[in-house]
């Protein structure tokens, strides 16, 4: 370490030395740290924990209600959604701390201002704990009560919409029309966005939060479409909106907050015995496979990684392996270009690692710029897939290089720079000075 | 200071076999100056790499100011390097992208010795050799007896026990060598051992003495000089 500053000192004059040598490296270590880091990133925004304060204790509900005749095409086996009539048996239980059972819906808004016109707007239709139990945070009052739970119209604004209808103030008691009726604000969100709509990973979990969340009683009345993914079997046994809700169709995501083991071996007994309990009814004909998942084993299941990402990430790395390894080349032949000022050196009393410490740190200097400038390509490369996400899903900000991925940057260069210079430097320092140095 | 006994150093390729060294014996005293000659294949190279702990021998013994040498870890022998020997070549070898403060500098960062130590060692040694307003010329920027100067003062710098010369002069005009083995014998009185490898007999005059390689063998470890140590005159001035 106390000949760290020297060979520093040393690294800048060789890479001085040869310009034209050191862009080539520069420019092979630049552009496999922004393939490696830019795929890091995109892979980083899938499997980041989006709530980490709480992820252990979210679980997802997933009831076998399936066809006896075939499994779930899903990969466990379940459908990943309950039907209406297994999510109304189930929030009865007191086991879990909150719950809720969620879908969403298209709702049209009429706003108080009449120079704006109406327009269709996603909402979430859920229960009263979705509010803290996926930590949302509330800019102004907060969720409904209980009693609304039943279906009384009442809303909760995301901040965008509140600017949008209020322009920003406290609108909570003012009243929004949505559809064919006006709703009390009961609650203002502040700035909530999750890196995933992680509450609902069926589809497009790739998006802003909804602007709008109303209770779940008001699906009846309100005869509220469905406007997510609706997987069922069997006919249906009864007619219209009810007969609907009475099917075997599961369209429901079913979420409670479980806040320790005992509690989820307690819930999972629970759902086994609502279960057994509906077998006598002739439901839930296959055998007992009813799912209690925490938040990121059910982000595994869900695969909400595309594969493509994990194997464009695996790609990356080769790819800055293989711009590493074909380093090696250009380094060997500088560093035994100058055997004679390494022999000299070594004469003068440079020890083998002295020598090895040396050139490794000027591959890690060359490395070091190299990672520099690939950070910025990769930086312009995520900004150029944030905008094309933006012009897709409406989102512009999935992707970030934040400190964990400039970490990894930093390991990759590390790591390209150590496999790109081990064998150049370790060659350098094996040289015989007695071989290289002009005496005799 | 140097003391050799039977040292052996066989080169061996499928077909030949080489004794570089065979069976040299020698011993150099604290403050002695002696210039070894030969011609060329004779030894003296592999002399100087042994001497130098550049390269292995194959047998006897070596003792280096005290220390048997023959079986050092690479970091002893680098330090042992460093400490104890300094070297003068004949094409200078000097870095050709340092400048002549850096170049002296060499030997004292492997001490790992303070940049305020260093310095004043530095400064004074460029001083010693007569090239302080140089101090930042590059190599390139320097004459032939301005480099040697440079080597000799990165020499200095480091306060070897013993230097080992390798024709020091011999990429030299008259006029430059002159000065070049002046500082030699300078460094030499002041307590300095030189063993200097030479083809000049002139040059080896003025070393206490001389010994002769001749197919890795010393043939006369005898020839005694200190008599010529005094200024050369008439030939043997214009030669050296």
């Amino acid at each position: 370490m106390a000949l760290l500053g020297y060979d520093l000192f040393l690294a800048r004059k060789s890479l001085r030395r040869n310009p034209g040598l050191t862009l080539l490296v520069v420019v092979g270590i630049a552009l496999g740290i922004a393939v490696s880091t830019t795929f890091a990133a995109v892979r980083h925004a899938f499997q980041t924990d989006p709530i980490p304060e709480k992820s252990s204790m979210l679980h997802s509900v997933r009831l076998d209600s399936w066809d006896p005749a075939a499994p779930h095409p899903d990969r466990v086996g379940v459908p990943p959604q309950v039907t209406y009539r297994d999510m109304v048996e189930i929030m009865k239980s007191k086991i879990p701390v909150r719950q809720s059972g969620m879908f969403k819906t298209n709702l049209y808004v009429f706003p108080a201002d009449k120079a704006q016109n109406p327009f269709e707007e996603m909402a979430r239709v859920c229960y009263r704990d979705f509010f803290a139990m996926f930590g949302a945070p509330f800019a102004y009052g907060g969720t409904w009560d209980e009693k609304a739970d039943g279906g009384e119209p009442v809303v909760v604004l995301s901040e965008p919409m509140n600017q949008k209808l209020f322009g920003g103030v406290n609108s909570v008691g003012k009243t929004v029309r949505l559809r064919d009726r006006d709703f009390k604000v009961v609650g203002v969100l502040a700035k909530w966005m999750p890196n995933l709509r992680f509450y609902d990973l069926t589809q497009n979990y790739i998006g802003e939060p909804e602007n709008l969340y109303i209770p779940f009683g008001l699906l009846r009345p309100m005869e509220l479409q469905l406007a997510g993914n609706n997987d069922g079997w069997g006919p249906n046994t009864g007619t219209g909106f009810e007969g609907y809700l009475a099917s075997e169709s599961t369209w429901i995501q079913m979420w409670v907050e479980l806040p320790n083991a005992q509690a989820v071996a307690a819930y999972k007994s629970f759902l086994d015995a609502y279960a057994t309990e509906q077998k006598k009814i002739g439901r839930f004909q296959r055998p007992l496979n009813n799912k209690v998942t925490p938040l990121l084993e059910y982000m595994a299941d869900r695969e909400v990684t595309p594969r493509a990402v994990k194997s464009l990430f695996a790609v990356s790395l080769l790819f800055l392996a293989v711009c590493a390894v074909n380093l090696i080349g250009l380094l060997l032949g500088k560093f035994l270009a100058r055997s004679g000022e390494t022999s000299v050196r070594r004469a003068l009393g440079a020890s083998r690692k002295d020598v090895f410490l040396q050139h490794l740190v000027e591959c890690q200097l060359v490395s070091a710029v190299g990672g520099v400038v690939g950070v910025l390509l990769a930086l312009g490369a995520l900004s150029g897939i944030n905008a094309w996400l933006k012009s897709q899903t409406g989102r512009g900000d999935l992707f970030a290089l934040d400190l964990p991925m400039l970490l990894v940057a930093l390991a990759l260069t590390a790591g390209a720079g150590l496999v790109s210079g081990l064998y150049p430097a370790w060659r350098a320092c094996q040289l015989a000075p007695a071989v290289h140095l002009r005496i005799g | 200071m140097l003391k050799m006994t039977g040292i052996r150093k066989v080169y061996r390729t499928d077909l030949v076999e080489t004794h570089a060294l065979d069976d040299v014996t020698l011993d150099v005293k604290a403050g002695e100056f002696v210039a070894v000659m030969g011609r060329s294949g004779s030894g003296k190279t592999t002399f100087l790499n042994v001497a130098g702990l550049l390269d292995t021998f194959d047998g006897g013994t070596y003792t280096l100011d005290g220390m048997d040498v023959s079986r050092l870890s690479d970091a002893t022998m680098s330090r042992t390097r460093n400490e104890k020997i300094g070297f003068i070549f004949q094409s200078f070898n000097l870095i050709p992208d340092l400048d002549v403060f850096d170049n002296v500098d060499l030997p004292l960062r492997y001490r790992r010795m303070t940049a305020k130590e260093r310095k004043e060692r530095i400064l004074s040694a460029v001083e010693k050799v007569g090239l302080s307003s140089r101090l930042h010329h590059l190599p390139s920027q320097l004459s032939g007896g301005q480099q040697q100067r440079v080597a000799i003062a990165r020499v200095l710098a480091g306060d070897p026990r013993l230097i080992l010369a390798d024709e020091p002069t011999g990429n030299l005009d008259t006029l430059m060598a002159r000065e070049v083995m002046e500082l030699l014998l300078k460094i030499n009185e002041q307590g300095a051992t030189i063993v200097m490898v030479t083809h000049t007999p002139e040059c080896a005059a003025r070393a206490q003495r001389a010994i002769h390689l001749l197919d890795g063998r010393v043939v006369d470890g005898d020839s005694h000089f200190g008599h010529l140590r005094s200024v050369p005159t008439g030939a043997l001035a214009a030669a050296i």
